[in-house]
């Protein structure tokens, strides 16, 4: 029962987000039902485009994830975009140095996106835990640090041609399609197999407990000898790692190389799909999902309708500002009823 | 290295630097006024990117650049209350709500500036605000070019740090203000309003954030690109924080990453063997290092951040 009530509000926050985007197509002469037609039409009209999106959906769900899984720790890691890019970056060197090849060679490229995320979210970490600095301001340094870095990488250092870009993987190293017909690369169903792993750390080991006490108060869990500094840093690396495999995962599943504009945004929307999802793995997928038909069907619709693909960055973003706001009223709204009857209660002693 | 050194080189760069420190000085001015009164609102680069269309888009159709900018600034109040009424009013988490101004503005800036300009695809120009040349100090030699020859919001930005402090620590008024971010619950005790003090702080902060944002396509350049505000909003909310929730600070603060962009476009320039990514991360890297050695002692505002509830015992 708690679980249905906890998935009320944001389903109504998402269905006013939906309303208000409506409301703003129709002020622009289009008709928001067509539109809406349009876009799912977009997102699921045959198990070509449903595939497409899932694949969309696939780097979502790795930065969600990993901004879930820190903020369960109560450190807000903004740095998705900056670690999903320097996993990339490890994989992608990682490719040119050795030229490997095969199943051997997707699985090193994966773990090496793994290792760099993490050691890129482990600086705003160790610089929290030991210099007291804020940590989001930091790791959003460093996403255009890493951003300008990957730049370097395509237009310099391993440059393909006249174009600035790396060269495409071996197709060896290409994640291989689930099937023939339903065209999805194995990187989602890695996606999900995480995000079922995170939930099971999160909600069933100690070790998940302690990030949870730590997320929830850190005083009270540093008073009963947990080592704070030391979980909300794992939990910064751990995030970082998450975010470097979705990076490497994305670069031998769906781009084959680095380019300009490679992850730009991914961080930032795996943050809004984390809130919405109310730091829960499971169901940041599930939202990721929501975005990546978001993301697909606007595009249908800019085709079809001559809508701007930024209606569907629109919706996110109102979703976000009524699933929160929404969540917030509620735990307002509960916590006066607790006061009331502690006042109450006290009242009757008195009386008594 | 001669032509780093000589005397035109270091002019262009000081000009540059004043030009660039205005847009950020705005926003963490902005920022400044919000935080004292313990809303720390880190949507300021979304606020900046929807005053930069806003800007732009007026003074495109109006060629008046100070309605452009007070369009903006009307727009910014506008979206800031959407933080204002979740925050304050609902207790909402400052942080998510400042994300989501952070996804929502450049979104809206993205759809309308579309929506507007579809058919086009050459550079749109806007209109560029004239710049006040100051009578007699601006006959000065290089201190005269360097700071008496701006756009009137450069001469605006600063007059409000003396301003700001005189307000902050010299009036019973700011005494006042300040101690609604410290402990509200005692302000609210003496009588202080801290609702209406919130409200007032993200007025002002959505006013300013935008308006810094509009300075960008009003007055450094009068083209609108996506993207054009490239962090300078978390630039500045780092420079509020490196200049311990001062005026003065702030102003030090803006000046010294003022100066080191000024710097690496200068180096792009003149450098033609060094990588320019190189150059163009030294903004980042430098706040980074520069909060390393200084650190965070906590001397902000105590109730920054901490949702007030007046029934909350």
């Amino acid at each position: 029962m708690k679980k249905i009530k906890s998935c009320i509000v944001p389903l109504i926050a998402v269905l006013f987000a939906f309303t208000v985007g409506g409301i703003i197509m129709g002020c622009l002469g289009t008709n928001p039902f067509m539109a809406y037609a349009a876009l799912f039409t977009g997102a699921f009209g045959n198990t070509s485009m449903i595939a497409q999106t899932l694949a969309l959906a696939c780097p979502l769900m790795f930065t969600s994830l990993a901004a879930a899984f820190a903020y369960k720790c109560g450190v807000f890691n903004l740095g998705g975009e900056g670690q999903f890019i320097m996993g990339a970056l490890g994989a992608v060197t990682f490719i040119e140095l050795t030229n490997a090849k095969g199943g051997i060679g997707i699985a090193v490229s994966v773990i090496i996106g793994v290792i760099v995320g993490g050691i890129w979210a482990l600086i705003p970490g160790i610089l929290k835990i030991k210099r007291g600095l804020n940590e989001m301001i930091v790791s959003i340094m460093l996403n255009y640090v890493a951003t300008l870095i990957m730049s370097l990488v395509y237009t310099n250092i391993f440059r393909d041609g006249s174009i600035p870009q790396t060269s495409e993987v071996a197709d060896s190293l290409k994640l291989p399609f689930i099937s023939g017909n339903f065209r999805v690369h194995y990187g989602v169903v890695i996606a999900l197999i995480l995000g079922i792993v995170l939930y099971y750390i999160i909600f069933h080991t100690s070790y998940g407990f302690k990030v949870r006490a730590v997320g929830d108060n850190p005083v009270a869990t540093k008073m009963n000898g947990y080592k704070v500094s030391f979980i909300m840093l794992s939990a910064f690396v751990i995030s970082g790692a998450v975010a470097g495999m979705g990076g490497s995962v994305e670069l031998l599943g769906k781009q084959f190389r680095l380019q300009s504009g490679f992850g730009a945004g991914f961080g930032f929307d795996g943050v809004a799909i984390a809130l919405i999802a109310e730091l829960n793995p499971i169901g940041a997928l599930i939202v990721s999902f929501l975005f990546a038909v978001l993301r697909k069907g606007a595009t249908a619709l800019q085709v079809s309708m001559g809508v701007p693909t930024a209606i569907a960055d629109i919706i996110q973003a109102l979703i976000i500002i009524f699933a929160v706001g929404g969540t917030a009223l509620e735990k307002r709204k509960q916590k006066r009823v607790k006061t009331k009857t502690v006042v109450t209660v006290k009242g009757k002693e008195m009386a008594a | 290295m001669g032509e780093i050194l000589n005397a035109s080189f270091l002019l262009n760069l000081f000009m540059a630097t004043i030009r660039i420190a205005t847009p950020l000085l705005l926003v963490a001015i902005g920022e400044l006024y919000s935080e004292r009164a313990g809303m720390c609102n880190i949507g300021l680069d979304g606020l900046m990117s929807i005053g930069a269309l806003i800007g732009f888009v007026v003074g495109y159709y109006t060629h008046n650049p100070w309605l452009a900018i007070l369009a903006a600034g009307c727009v910014g109040i506008l979206i800031n209350m959407i933080y204002a009424i979740a925050t304050i009013s609902f207790g909402a988490d400052q942080i998510v709500y400042g994300m989501a101004i952070n996804i929502l503005c450049p979104a809206l800036a993205a759809f309308l500036y579309k929506i507007l300009f579809s058919n086009t695809s050459k550079l749109l120009q806007g209109v560029t605000m004239a710049s006040w040349n100051i009578p007699l100090l601006s006959r000065i030699p290089v201190i005269g070019d360097i700071f008496f020859k701006n756009s009137p919001l450069v001469y605006l930005a600063y007059l409000l740090i003396p301003l700001s402090y005189i307000f902050f620590y010299k009036t019973k008024a700011g005494l006042n203000y300040r101690a609604v971010g410290e402990y509200p619950r005692a302000a609210e005790t003496l009588g202080i309003n801290v609702t209406a003090k919130k409200y007032l702080s993200c007025i002002i902060c959505g006013a300013m954030a935008a308006v810094g944002g509009a300075f960008l396509t009003v007055c450094y350049t009068n083209t609108y690109s996506e993207g054009i505000v490239a962090g300078r909003g978390f630039i500045a909310l780092s420079a509020v924080i490196f200049g311990k929730w001062t005026p003065s600070g702030i102003l030090m603060a803006c000046m010294i990453f003022g100066f080191c962009d000024a710097l690496q476009i200068r180096l792009q320039l003149v450098n033609s063997v060094v990588p320019y990514q190189l150059f163009q991360m030294i903004p980042y890297v430098f706040t980074l290092v520069i909060l390393i050695i200084f650190g965070m002692k906590k001397l902000g505002p105590k109730a920054n951040g901490v949702a007030y509830s007046r029934e909350e015992r």
